[in-house]
C-alpha cells in the first residue's frame, strides 16, 4: 500500500516535471539570456545605458561595479575581458586642440565601413532567415535599422519558403517586402546582404536580386552584399529543418530533400532538411571568383561558424577579394537546432575573436571586414572586439527582442543605447574615432585567454 | 596601333547619355518593324542568312552534323554571368529554357563524334547589360562539339570558321558591304593566341588596369579587341571565373583548359569554349562553387558515368554578334528582327 502511494508520488512528480519541461524553451531563454539589459534599453532607448527602474533612479541610487556572476558558466565569454581606461589621454588633447573645448563622449566617431557598406556604427543585424519569429518582427526590424543605418541582412530559405515577391504563407512578409522594407527608408548610410542557401540557389536568388529592376538603383549605389553561409554557430556541420505542409512539400518534392516521401505520409506536416552545403577550399575560392564576376556590382560576404579551420577560410577569402568574413560563435543565435549542436558543436565565440585577432597578426588587412557574432549585442562588446581587430559586431536576438518589447521604437531604442554606451566606452578609453581602438584598450580577467589574445592579465604584478 | 570602328564609338557616344539612350533602346524594341524595312537592315537580314549559310556550309565540309537542339530541359547552362534563367511548368517539374544549349551537346557529340546546333537561347540578363551593345535576352549561337576534341582543335576550328564565313560574305555581299561603309580587314592567321595572364599583363600595358584571376573586364575587352586588326584567342582562363563543366587543366591546377575569341576593331567578345570536364567528382565539386546541389544535375551527371570518360570539346559563337561585327554594328540591337534587350517591354 505504501508502496503503491511512493509509486504514485514519484510518477506525479515526474509528469509536473515533464510539464515543465514542455516550457523549457521560453524558460531557458528567460533564464540565460541578458534580458535584463536588452529590454531596458529597448523601452528606455539611450536612458537605458543606465542601470535605473522605477525604484531607483538618479538621485535615488547607489551603484557600484557587480562583483558577482549569475551563474557559473561553462565556457569564457567577451565578459572575461574588461576596458582598461588611462589617465593619461594624448589623443583627447589632440581632439581638444581640434574643438576647442573639451570633447565629450557625443563628439565620438563610429562611422564604419562594413564589408563595403556604410555603416553609422560597428553594428550589423545577421540575417535571420524564414522561421515564425524572424519573419513576423523582420519588417519593424528593418525599418529601424534602415533609420538608424545599420547595414540588415536576410537569411536563407525566405525566397523558397515566404515567397519572393508574392506572399507563399499567410501573415509573412515575402522577400521583397523585407528587401524594400530596409532600403525604401535608409538614408547616408545602410545596405542589404542577403544569403542564398542550396535551395535558394535551385531558385536562382541571387540572379533574381541581381536583375530585379525596383532593387537596381541599390544595385549601381552599392548597397547590396551577397552573404556565403558556410554554417552558423548554434549547428556548425549541419544544416537547417523546416517544416511545411504536405500541400506544399508535394509541390517542391523535385527539389529539396524529404524524409519521408510527402506524396505517402499521411501526416499533415513534413519535414525538410537543408543541406549545410559542402565547402572545399577550392570550392570556396571559386564561388568568390564566380561571385564577383557574376555580380561585380555586389559585395561579398562570407558567414562561418566556430570551425577549427576558420582561419583557412579567412585566407581564402581574403586572397581572392571578398568584402567581409563573420565568425558565428558556439553562443550564436537560431531558430532551430538541435540540443547536442549547440551545448557540444563548435567553440565559444570568443574563440573567434581570438581568430580574428591572430589573422589581423598574419597579416589580413582592413581590405576585408571581420565581424564576430554570438551573443554580443552591447557598446562594450563592440567596443572589445573593434581592439581585437573585428570590424563590427554581428547581432540577431537583440532585435529580436527589443521588437518583441516594443515594435520599431524598441528596435530604434536599442540601437540608439548601443550607439552612446559604444561613444561612452570610446571616450572613457581616450579616444574620438571607433577605428583608434587597439588592444591597448583590452585586459583579460582570465591567464589563458590573455596569452591567447596577447593582452595583458590583470591580476599579475607585471600589469 | 588601335582602331576602333566608328560604330562602336558611335555607340559609346549614345549610351553617354543614360537617359536618351534608355528612352531609344525602349522605342528601338517596341517599333522595331518601322526600322526594319530600311534598306540597311533588309541588307542585314540578307547577310545573315548567308552568315548562317556559310556556316553550315563550312561545318558540314569539316564533317560535322547538325543536330537539332532542345528548347527546355531540366536544367541548363548556369555558367551566364549573372543572367536568370526563364522558367517554364512541364506538367508539374519546373522546366528551363536553355540559356544555352551546352549540357546537351556532349551526348550527341557521344553518338554521331562531331555536332553542331543552331540554336535559340534566353538569358535575362542584369538590367545594367543594355548599355553594353552585346547582350540580348534572346538570341541564337551556333554550338559545336568535336568528341575527343582538344583545345587547339576547337581554336582551330573557330578560326578556320571564321575565315570562311568571313571570305564568303565578302565575297558573295561585295556591293553590301562597300554600300553599308563596312570595310573588313584582311585577317592573318594563325590569330594571335594569349593565354589570360599574358592578356592581362597586355591590357595593363596598354593602359586598362584588370585585376589579375578575374575575367576581362569589358573596358579592358574593347582595348584589347581595338589593340588588334585580326580575331585573337585568350585561352587558360583562372578557375572559377566560368562555368563548371570548364575543365581544369591537370598539369596546372587552377586554370582552365578553355578560350575564348574577341573580334578585333573593339567589337570584343566572340566565342566561348574549351574542353569539358568529364570526372564526376571534379564537376560536383565545380557546381558546388555556384552554391548548387548536384542532384539537380543528375541526369548530366548519370550520363558522364554512362560515357566515361566523356572527352569533348566545343564552343559556342552567337550569331548576332557576328552579324554585327561583319556588317559593322552599332550594337547587337540592329543585328536581328525582335531584338529583346533586359527590362524592355513588352516588344514583339
Amino acid at each position: 500500500m505504501f508502496e503503491w502511494l511512493a509509486l504514485k508520488i514519484s510518477e506525479l512528480a515526474l509528469r509536473v516535471k515533464a510539464g515543465l519541461i514542455m516550457l523549457r524553451g521560453i524558460n531557458d531563454f528567460i533564464n540565460d539570456y541578458p534580458l535584463d539589459e536588452i529590454l531596458l534599453k529597448a523601452i528606455k532607448g539611450k536612458e537605458g545605458v543606465y542601470p535605473f527602474g522605477e525604484l531607483a533612479s538618479y538621485g535615488a541610487a547607489i551603484l557600484g561595479a557587480p562583483i558577482n556572476r549569475r551563474s557559473y558558466p561553462r565556457f569564457l565569454t567577451i565578459d572575461d575581458l574588461i576596458l582598461v581606461p588611462p589617465a593619461f589621454t594624448p589623443r583627447r588633447l589632440e581632439k581638444m586642440a581640434e574643438l576647442l573645448r573639451e570633447p565629450v563622449f557625443t563628439d565620438v566617431n563610429l562611422e564604419t565601413n562594413i564589408g563595403g557598406l556604410k555603416s553609422s556604427m560597428p553594428l550589423v543585424v545577421a540575417s535571420m532567415g524564414s522561421t515564425d519569429i524572424a519573419s513576423r518582427y523582420s519588417i519593424v526590424i528593418a525599418k529601424a535599422a534602415a533609420e538608424e543605418g545599420i547595414p540588415y541582412g536576410i537569411g536563407e530559405n525566405v525566397h523558397t519558403v515566404r515567397g519572393y515577391d508574392k506572399r507563399l504563407t499567410h501573415g509573412h512578409p515575402s522577400f521583397k517586402e523585407r528587401v524594400m522594407a530596409y532600403l525604401t527608408n535608409i538614408d547616408k548610410y545602410g545596405g542589404v546582404f542577403i544569403q542564398q542557401n542550396v535551395e535558394d540557389a535551385y531558385d536562382e536568388h541571387w540572379n533574381k536580386v541581381y536583375s530585379d529592376k525596383d532593387l537596381e538603383p541599390y544595385i549601381n549605389e552599392g548597397r547590396i552584399a551577397f552573404e556565403i553561409k558556410i554554417g552558423q554557430g548554434a549547428k556548425p556541420g549541419l544544416g537547417g529543418v523546416i517544416r511545411m505542409r504536405r500541400e506544399e512539400a508535394v509541390k517542391v518534392k523535385e527539389k529539396y530533400h524529404f524524409l519521408e516521401d510527402p506524396e505517402k505520409t499521411s501526416r499533415k506536416e513534413v519535414e525538410r532538411y537543408s543541406v549545410p552545403g559542402t565547402y572545399t577550399a577550392d570550392i570556396l575560392r571559386g564561388m568568390i571568383r564566380l561571385m564577383r564576376t557574376s555580380y561585380p556590382r555586389a559585395k561579398v560576404w562570407v558567414k562561418v561558424g566556430p570551425y577549427r579551420d576558420v582561419l583557412d577560410v579567412i585566407k581564402v577569402s581574403y586572397e581572392e577579394g571578398a568584402d567581409a568574413v563573420i565568425i558565428d560563435g558556439k553562443e550564436g543565435g537560431t531558430g532551430m537546432a538541435p540540443s547536442v549542436a549547440m551545448k557540444e558543436l563548435g567553440y565559444p565565440t570568443i574563440v573567434g575573436l581570438i581568430k580574428i585577432r591572430r589573422a589581423r597578426l598574419m597579416g589580413i588587412n582592413e581590405k576585408v571586414s571581420l565581424m564576430i557574432a554570438g551573443r554580443l549585442f552591447n557598446g562594450a562588446h563592440i567596443a572589445k572586439s573593434r581592439a581585437l581587430g573585428a570590424t563590427a559586431i554581428y547581432a540577431g536576438r537583440p532585435f529580436i527582442v527589443a521588437a518583441m518589447a516594443k515594435g520599431e521604437v524598441g528596435v530604434r531604442n536599442l540601437i540608439e543605447a548601443t550607439r552612446v554606451e559604444t561613444q561612452m566606452v570610446v571616450s572613457a578609453l581616450g579616444k574620438y574615432d571607433v577605428k583608434d581602438l587597439s588592444p591597448e584598450d583590452v585586459a583579460s580577467l582570465n591567464k589563458d585567454l590573455a596569452s591567447a589574445l596577447g593582452i595583458p592579465y590583470v591580476y599579475s604584478s607585471e600589469y | 596601333m588601335s582602331k576602333v570602328h566608328p560604330a562602336v564609338l558611335e555607340f559609346e557616344k549614345m549610351v553617354k547619355d543614360r537617359e536618351s539612350y534608355v528612352k531609344f533602346i525602349d522605342e528601338w524594341v517596341k517599333y522595331s518593324w518601322k526600322w526594319a524595312r530600311e534598306s540597311k537592315y533588309v541588307t542585314v537580314f540578307k547577310i545573315q542568312a548567308s552568315i548562317l549559310h556559310a556556316i553550315r556550309e563550312y561545318l558540314d565540309s569539316q564533317g560535322f552534323t547538325e543536330v537539332l537542339p532542345p528548347i527546355i530541359g531540366p536544367v541548363t547552362d548556369p555558367g551566364i554571368r549573372g543572367a536568370k534563367q526563364a522558367t517554364v511548368d512541364f506538367y508539374g517539374h519546373e522546366y528551363k529554357v536553355m540559356s544555352s544549349a551546352i549540357l546537351y551537346k556532349q551526348y550527341m557529340a557521344a553518338v554521331l563524334g562531331k555536332i553542331y546546333f543552331i540554336s535559340p537561347n534566353i538569358r535575362l540578363e542584369p538590367n545594367d547589360s543594355v548599355f553594353t551593345g552585346r547582350h540580348l535576352v534572346e538570341f541564337f549561337q551556333v554550338d559545336l562539339e568535336i568528341l575527343n576534341g582538344t583545345l587547339d582543335d576547337a581554336m582551330n576550328v573557330a578560326e578556320g570558321l571564321f575565315m570562311y564565313v568571313t571570305r564568303y560574305i565578302r565575297d558573295t555581299h561585295g556591293k553590301d558591304l562597300e554600300k553599308m561603309g563596312r570595310d573588313l580587314p584582311h585577317y592573318k592567321t594563325p590569330f594571335n593566341r594569349y593565354t589570360h595572364a599574358e592578356a592581362v599583363e597586355l591590357v595593363n600595358k596598354l593602359g586598362c588596369s584588370n585585376p589579375r584571376n578575374t575575367e576581362i573586364l569589358w573596358e579592358c575587352e574593347k582595348v584589347l579587341s581595338a589593340h588588334h586588326d585580326s580575331p585573337i584567342f585568350i585561352y587558360e582562363y583562372p578557375k572559377g571565373s566560368r562555368g563548371f563543366y570548364n575543365r581544369e587543366d591537370p598539369s596546372k591546377p587552377g586554370y582552365l583548359r578553355d578560350f575564348d575569341m574577341l573580334y578585333p576593331e573593339g567589337f570584343g567578345e566572340s566565342i566561348s569554349g574549351g574542353e569539358r570536364e568529364y570526372e564526376p567528382v571534379k564537376v560536383i565539386a565545380r557546381i558546388r562553387e555556384a552554391g548548387e546541389d548536384p542532384n539537380k544535375y543528375r541526369w548530366f551527371l548519370e550520363m558522364l558515368k554512362d560515357f566515361y570518360p566523356l572527352k569533348t570539346a566545343g564552343f559556342g559563337i552567337g550569331v548576332e554578334r557576328l552579324t554585327r561585327y561583319i556588317c559593322g554594328l552599332r550594337a547587337v540591337w540592329e543585328a536581328r528582327p525582335y531584338p529583346k534587350v533586359a527590362g524592355v517591354g513588352p516588344a514583339p
